[in-house]
């Protein structure tokens, strides 16, 4: 058994008010690929949904590029089917129905920002006026400059515009906000939750949790190439053991009775101090004074995303290499 | 698409150095080789002067230099930086890539052998016919066509850095077997019946067949038809299919 089986997936049961049979925008059946003797991707099945924005999380080597990459044609899977809108990645690209914005992505040189925007337009079958996409990407200033002169965060707005030069179904993006600075960032998903006000579904893979926590509905865990979690962010840091409680105790510390108190999913001691996860902190609470225990200093804070996202990838990690043993 | 072929073109006419050099790099070693010719000297027993042969091989030996060289490399440090990657997310087919590319290749080539065929005429005396410099020009740029589809394979089967010396081995091998250097008829027998199987040797042979005043060999055409096919086919397949992170 690895972590990967006990992976929570809710989000196909409650599609939420109003929604008939909904035919998924990406959907992956047990898709793997390898390079090497690594398995960049392992076993991944999912599917996405009409509206969803969904954030794709990993730590870097997790398989969050390759991934995109099968998602979008770039690379074929080993095994296992990858579909979009019901087809192939590569049709679905050729229909115009998704834009994609990838970090590896290069622009052509020697030609102005307005030219290679205009481009994008040109190959797009349900292109957006060319003006238009530069005004929405903020481009209008720099439309005349050499593609080869810009700065990073322009760099990655113009990548932006070619990913939103048409009427696209579903965006992808591969980190797009890497390399801008806070206020470039927070004007790039204020562009972007306009786009997903027009309906469109948004997969984005990031290593900034702070940006999952606020713009996604969805949240999705790779670890070692296997999906480790599927769920919304506060059902993320609920599997983690969503409260933290930490408190002082006087005299000697029972560490076993400690980690046998109900919900607690993760124990820490050091010195007088306990550092207790739980995902339901007034039981386990209710359960330390049951002990007869005094506790001082008590605090209860509720985890962030961040720490949430730490601790289910080092316990698939531990549960992986146990495995291995 | 036309967006696409028009902005290769733009991007390709904007390098002034590689304009430069590509246009009046075959100039200059036409002018050089043929001191060494006299007016009066012949090609083996065809009755064409040696100067006139010349002249069409250094304009097909200039268009060669022009399309095959920078290409292929250019390609594949596009591919290295991810234009390519950028360019499959769109609804491009291959063969629009690899339009676009024969296109850019071609603005160069013309003005390479338009040079050389004006020098010809005026300062190397070679009279024809008009119709046969009108033709001479169109079937060497036509034919050049053929190896700027080489250029783009090229630079999808090589990375940036093997890309060069790829496209020079290429580059020299057909210009030698294809006897733009050296008259094919020094050549023994087997050479030359083999050359003509090489893109290289009907590619001139359409110059000088127009030059004695005949037609292109329909064999020659043929030739150069199926090469043309295969380079481009081999190149807009290996543009969809180059699944490497590159």
């Amino acid at each position: 058994m690895t972590a990967a089986s006990v992976s929570t997936s809710t989000q196909e049961q409650d599609g939420g008010p109003g929604h008939g049979p909904r035919q998924p925008v990406v959907s992956f059946g047990g898709v793997s690929k390898s390079f090497g003797t690594v398995r960049a991707v392992s076993e991944v099945s999912l599917e996405l949904f009409p509206g969803e924005t969904v954030a794709l999380l990993g730590p870097n080597g997790a398989g969050k590029s390759t991934a995109l990459d099968l998602l979008l044609g770039l690379k074929n899977a080993d095994a296992g089917e990858v579909r979009v809108f019901g087809t192939s990645p590569t049709q679905a690209i050729a229909k115009g129905r998704v834009g994609a914005m990838l970090q590896s992505g290069g622009l052509m040189e020697e030609v102005t920002v307005r030219e290679l925007v205009a481009l994008a337009c040109d190959l797009h079958p349900k292109a957006y006026p060319v003006d238009q996409v530069l005004a929405a990407a903020d481009l209008t200033d720099i439309r005349d400059r050499k593609v080869n002169k810009l700065s990073g965060g322009q760099e990655q707005r113009v990548r932006f515009a070619m990913a939103t030069a048409g009427a696209n179904d579903l965006i992808v993006l591969d980190e797009p906000t890497t390399g801008m600075d806070v206020t470039a960032r927070q004007a790039f998903w204020a562009t972007m939750r306009a786009q997903v006000e027009e309906g469109r579904t948004v997969l984005f893979a990031t290593h900034y949790l702070e940006e999952a926590d606020a713009i996604a509905d969805r949240v999705l865990v790779l670890h070692r190439g296997r999906l480790i979690a599927d769920g919304t962010a506060a059902e993320i840091k609920a599997r983690a053991g969503a409260r933290r409680i930490t408190f002082d105790l006087e005299g000697g510390i029972d560490e076993q009775a400690l980690g046998g108190l109900p919900n607690v999913v993760g124990l820490d001691v050091t010195g007088p101090t306990v550092r207790l996860r739980s995902d339901d902190a007034d039981a386990t609470m209710h359960a330390v004074y049951g002990l007869g225990l005094y506790p001082r200093n008590l605090e209860v804070a509720g985890l962030g995303l961040e720490q949430a996202f730490l601790a289910i990838t080092d316990a698939a990690t531990s549960a992986e290499e146990a495995g291995q043993r | 698409m036309t967006t696409l072929i028009r902005l290769e073109i733009t991007r390709t006419l904007r390098n002034r150095k590689f304009m430069f050099f590509s246009v009046l790099y075959p100039a200059f070693l036409f002018l050089a080789i043929s001191l060494s010719y006299k007016k009066s000297d012949t090609v083996g027993n065809s009755g064409l002067s040696a100067i006139a042969y010349l002249m069409v091989s250094m304009a097909a030996f200039g268009a060669m230099t022009a399309v095959l060289m920078g290409n292929a490399e250019r390609i594949a440090r596009e591919r290295e930086k991810g234009w390519v990657r950028q360019l499959r997310l769109t609804a491009l087919p291959g063969r629009g890539y690899v339009t676009a590319k024969v296109a850019s290749a071609a603005t160069v080539s013309l003005p390479s052998i338009l040079v050389v065929l004006i020098i010809g005429a005026a300062l190397k005396n070679i009279r024809m016919d008009a119709w046969q410099w009108v033709a001479i020009a169109f079937s060497t740029w036509a034919g050049s066509l053929v190896f700027a589809a080489l250029g783009v394979a090229i630079g999808y089967l090589a990375t940036a850095d093997v890309a060069r010396p790829v496209s020079m081995l290429f580059y020299f091998g057909l210009a030698i077997l294809g006897g733009l250097w050296v008259p094919i008829y020094s050549f023994p027998q087997w050479l030359q019946d083999l050359a003509g199987y090489l893109p290289s040797r009907p590619y001139v042979a359409l110059g000088q067949a127009i030059e004695v005043g005949n037609a292109p060999h329909a064999k020659d055409i043929t030739v150069l038809v199926v090469y043309l096919l295969l380079f481009a086919g081999a190149a807009a397949w290996l543009y969809r299919k180059d699944t490497r992170k590159a």
